[in-house]
């Protein structure tokens, strides 16, 4: 083995010592350029998403640092309004790492509480899934990215929270994705219905009315039915497709389909 | 004391992650090696069947954490034809753009990895700073810079901003001439040449034979890349070469690597100037309701039974950095995939490390395994 | 000029300290007044003052490397710590100095904790041969510069020692590395330091020097220059010839075991023997503390003037190192003993031929009309 494996020796060393000059103007090169400026970005003093020092590095200004207006669609800590919150979870829905957590805020009704999005940052892996599946646009995540702390306990951002973050007016993902023109919406299979309200109690946007149903005949022999039947309605444009109506839906009688 | 065993890893500067090269030398001469994987499995193909197809791109980027974008492109291509979904025609060039992104800073960051590998530190700040400029173009479409959560199943997340396909250009202008300095540092210095030249030899019928594939492969004089020979997302359309090399050494990986590099910027010249005369739609109108553009979840398991969306297998190989990389996604009818299995290319490359380093120095390890571009991401998934 | 030198600074500086003391205390005059009791102190003195000198330089040796390899790499180096990074390394050693000594449970207690000592402490007694300016060390020795590279060839027994004692794989190789290195590349050192002597008829580093006044020898002994730079590239173990603490391959080396305090030995001492070596280079080749002639004569009589000439060639030296190491790659082991003993080896020994026939044709002072020579 040991003749074998001498064989494989790099016969190419016996070549004479020569062209090292070639690297060494490189690099002379290299240094006389950034005796001027290095590349380097001196980060807690220079900071690539301030406007300002961007224009005078960034490669339209023909310096290599950094590429120009990048930094408003960044997605970092999200900043969250909660006046126009409509609680209907699907942040928390969207969220592969099940880092939300939809947490009880004051202002609503002791019947119905506000919920709001409370973000584990510890969890997070920062895709923007919440922020895309948010229909009031209330969520959104802003170019805030240093969360650093000692303590475990502050990466769990409180609605409050975010809503400094919103207050603060950081630049935000301007990137709003439109809703599909045809989308799925909310039917009913009306003969499992029981008219139990619960849909229309839960719905975040107050999109479905329960109206009252013609009653059928009685068949022959059948007594008629005492209560008043009840159906729920969905108005599909104020509808934001956040299937609390299914999930509540005691008899599975909602389900998601077209109106064809 | 004749020969002894060696543990280069888990935590050793020459494996570039985590993983473990157990070396058996003799002196400084290799006698026999024995790589040990699996110190970063994560489970991502379980954790996949557990996720709505969406979600399943969080995962894909830190499969492979330096070609992010190839991996997205990879398993989207597989998801849709599980779901016998057509992206529109300006997401795929998207798409193609965005892989070939990834695969210059991916080959610029192997490109670091390997001189620093080698003892030369300042061509690793070069290369740093110059994948900066890709990231920061990531950045200005996706909102990230390592983790891009982009493509979405049927299309991709956003179109374009105004104004990118100029910087993007820009970027690439100031690339250029850095890939000849680049050059200039290695090939033209005659300590590099010595070091590389009839490195870790690994020929064509060995490469097939041990499922090597990518710039190894092409090295070795195999014109095999999967852009040319089974054309995926649009690369039948943009004209470019397939980069290879005969000495099948570690010179020659750098070779096809730095003109794969060339022929990336190609690619993304045409695809620019193709994508500046086509506006259009990036994600595709009919969307089953969990794919649905505003991320939506959640339909109920008795309600897709009742749908009965067409089930199916999705089956997609692309030419990523590293290689040849493979998904195949099962469709059983459920909102989420039934079963998801990659192939990584950089396993095969690495679990025939014993072909190419039996029999060189112990100093030879970092070049030849630095020239392998290891990313033990995606080998251990 | 009254040519002051550094034992006369440590005398003066000694007697009048003395004297001070022999005033504040009469009863015990008798002894502070003792010339032998002088002597000891200002020899203490004379030691504290090159000790300090050395260190503090090499501290700043190890700052400029940082700030140029950084300018090298498009970065910009230390530079929060002091003005420009400055102190920087006093915070790192600081840091260092802190740090909890450990060791591995089957190290070799002497070797363990000998090897760095001795290799910080044979690295710095070379500073006591070096001369830096004229008057730099009181009397002649006739042998300094054979001293000199005998405590600079030191090294590689502790670095051996060290690295065998701390019980660790990586290490071995490295120190055996660190061995096989040093010693195949002393041979082409001494050879050409042979032509050094051979054109200089002296082997007295300060006789060297002044046989610089006309031309400096790196014209007529370029090539010898050539091979005393690229043998001394390897002693001090830098970057293309480090494969003894090759990062890549060997974690750190023959100093993978070390941490705190004994690892900041190695770091000092490997830069004092680098600091060292860039002397040794301008005290041979590049003529040492003499003012080039067209320097105005009010610049010459300033006090430091030589030495701040002297510094001044010894960083532009380290510079070149530093650029170096910015270039080019590692070598390999096999590649590295082959240039020390296949090319390196055959080149001294022409350069020595060379020299010897400069002399024997007596065509040396040619090179003194040629202003750039220095001269």
């Amino acid at each position: 083995m040991a003749a074998e494996i001498e064989k494989k020796q790099n016969p190419s060393a016996e070549s004479p010592t020569g062209a090292v000059l070639k690297p060494l103007a490189t690099a002379a090169r290299q240094f006389a350029r950034s005796l001027i400026r290095p590349s380097t970005i001196l980060y807690p003093f220079e900071r690539l998403e301030d406007p300002k020092f961007r224009s005078e590095v960034a490669v339209e200004s023909g310096r290599p640092i950094g590429v120009g207006e990048v930094w408003d669609n960044y997605r970092g800590v999200h900043a969250l309004n909660v006046n126009t919150c409509i609680s209907c979870n699907l942040c928390a829905f969207s969220c592969p790492d099940l880092c939300i957590e939809m947490v009880t805020v004051p202002g609503g009704d002791p019947k119905h509480p506000k919920k709001c999005p409370q973000i584990d940052y510890g969890k997070c892996s920062y895709c923007g899934f919440c922020s895309d599946a948010c229909p009031e646009g209330c969520l959104t995540m802003t170019t805030k990215y240093e969360l650093s702390t000692p303590n475990r306990k502050d990466m769990v951002y409180s609605p409050q929270k975010m809503f400094e973050q919103f207050q603060r007016k950081l630049p935000m993902n301007p990137i709003r994705l439109e809703r599909p023109a045809n989308e799925d919406a909310i039917l009913l299979d009306a003969p499992l219905c029981i008219g139990c309200n619960a849909c229309a109690r839960d719905c975040p946007t107050n999109c479905i009315t329960m109206l009252d149903i013609p009653k059928e005949a009685p068949k022959p022999g059948e007594k008629a039915a005492k209560r008043i039947w009840k159906e729920p309605v969905v108005n599909d444009s104020d509808c934001v497709r956040c299937g609390t109506c299914i999930s509540v839906c005691p008899k599975e009688c909602l389900f998601w389909g077209t109106h064809s | 004391m004749s020969d002894m065993w060696i543990n280069m890893g888990p935590q050793h500067p020459m494996t570039h992650g985590l993983w473990n090269l157990r070396v058996h030398i003799d002196g400084e001469m290799i006698l026999g090696v024995d790589p040990e994987m699996g110190y970063l499995h994560r489970g991502i193909e379980k954790i996949s069947e557990d996720r709505h197809y969406n979600e399943v791109i969080t995962l894909m980027d830190r499969t492979c954490y330096v070609a992010g974008m190839a991996w997205e492109h990879l398993y989207i291509q597989a998801a849709e034809k599980a779901l016998g979904l057509e992206p529109p025609e300006r997401a795929e060039w998207i798409r193609m753009m965005s892989e070939e992104f990834q695969r210059l800073a991916s080959h610029i960051m192997w490109y670091a990895a390997f001189v620093q590998d080698l003892g030369l530190m300042s061509p690793f700040l070069y290369g740093m700073r110059d994948r900066d400029l890709i990231l920061d173009l990531f950045q200005s479409y996706t909102g990230g810079r390592l983790t891009y959560e982009y493509m979405r199943v049927g299309g991709v997340r956003n179109d374009l901003p105004v104004g990118f396909n100029d910087r993007a250009r820009k970027v690439l202008d100031w690339l250029e001439p850095r890939l000849v300095e680049y050059d200039r540092l290695c090939m033209g210095s005659d300590i590099f040449r010595r070091r590389c030249d009839d490195l870790g030899i690994l020929k064509a019928a060995d490469c097939v034979k041990h499922g090597v594939t990518g710039p190894m492969l092409r090295s070795a004089g195999s014109k095999r890349d999967i852009r040319k020979d089974r054309p995926y997302s649009r690369y039948a359309q943009v004209d470019f070469d397939v980069a290879t090399a005969e000495s099948a050494d570690v010179t020659g990986r750098y070779l096809v690597r730095m003109e794969e590099m060339r022929q990336s910027i190609r690619i993304l010249r045409q695809t620019l100037d193709w994508l500046d005369h086509h506006p259009g739609p990036v994600l595709a109108d009919r969307l089953p309701r969990w794919l649905g553009a505003p991320y939506a979840p959640i339909g109920r398991e008795a309600y897709l039974l009742k749908r009965n969306y067409p089930k199916g297998i999705g089956l997609s190989a692309i030419e990523e950095p590293h290689g040849e990389a493979c998904a195949y996604v099962v469709n059983e009818g459920g909102e989420h995939p039934y079963r998801v299995k990659f192939r990584s290319p950089v396993f095969a490359n690495l679990s025939a490390a014993s072909q190419y380093l039996v029999g060189y120095h112990v100093a030879d390890i970092p070049p030849i395994m630095g020239s392998v571009d290891v990313c033990v991401g995606e080998v251990d998934r | 000029m009254a040519v002051t030198t550094l034992w006369d600074v440590a005398y003066f500086l000694s007697s009048g300290l003395l004297g001070v003391l022999a005033h504040i205390l009469p009863p015990l005059a008798w002894l502070l007044t003792n010339p032998n009791l002088v002597w000891l102190l200002s020899a203490l003195l004379f030691g504290a003052i090159l000790l300090g000198a050395s260190m503090i330089n090499t501290i700043m040796l190890i700052w400029f490397e940082r700030k140029m390899l950084g300018r090298f790499m498009d970065r910009r180096g230390a530079m929060h710590v002091g003005y420009a990074g400055l102190l920087q390394n006093f915070a790192d050693g600081l840091k260092l100095f802190r740090k909890n000594t450990f060791k591995p449970r089957e190290a070799d207690d002497l070797g363990f904790y000998g090897g760095p000592t001795a290799y910080m402490v044979t690295s710095l007694l070379m500073f006591g041969v070096l001369p830096i300016s004229s008057g730099w060390s009181d009397g002649a020795l006739p042998l300094s510069m054979l001293l000199a590279l005998v405590i600079f060839s030191f090294a590689p027994l502790f670095i051996f020692i060290s690295a065998w004692s701390s019980n660790n794989k990586y290490s071995l190789m490295g120190g055996m590395r660190s061995a096989a290195q040093m010693i195949a590349y002393e041979v082409p050192i001494l050879l050409a330091v042979v032509a050094v002597v051979l054109v200089a008829g002296t082997f007295d580093l300060n006789q060297i020097v002044l046989e610089q006044q006309n031309y400096w020898f790196w014209g007529p002994l370029f090539l010898a220059l050539l091979v005393f730079s690229i043998g001394m590239l390897a002693e001090m173990e830098r970057i293309p010839f480090d494969l003894p603490e090759a990062e890549a391959e060997l974690v750190e080396g023959w100093n993978t075991e070390y941490g705190g305090m004994l690892f900041a030995f190695f770091m000092l001492a490997d830069y004092l023997r680098a600091l060292a070596g860039s002397i040794l280079i301008v005290l041979l080749f590049l003529g040492g503390w003499t003012l080039p002639t067209y320097v105005p004569a009010v610049a010459t009589s300033l006090p430091l003037a030589g030495i701040i000439w002297f510094m001044v060639k010894t960083y532009l030296v380290f510079g070149v190192f530093v650029w170096i190491r910015a270039a080019l790659p590692r070598v390999r082991t096999d590649q590295l003993l082959r240039i020390g003993w296949m090319r390196l080896i055959p080149l001294s020994l022409v350069a020595v031929v060379l020299a010897a026939a400069l002399v024997l044709v007596k065509c040396l002072p040619v090179f003194g009309c040629v202003p750039s020579m220095g001269g």
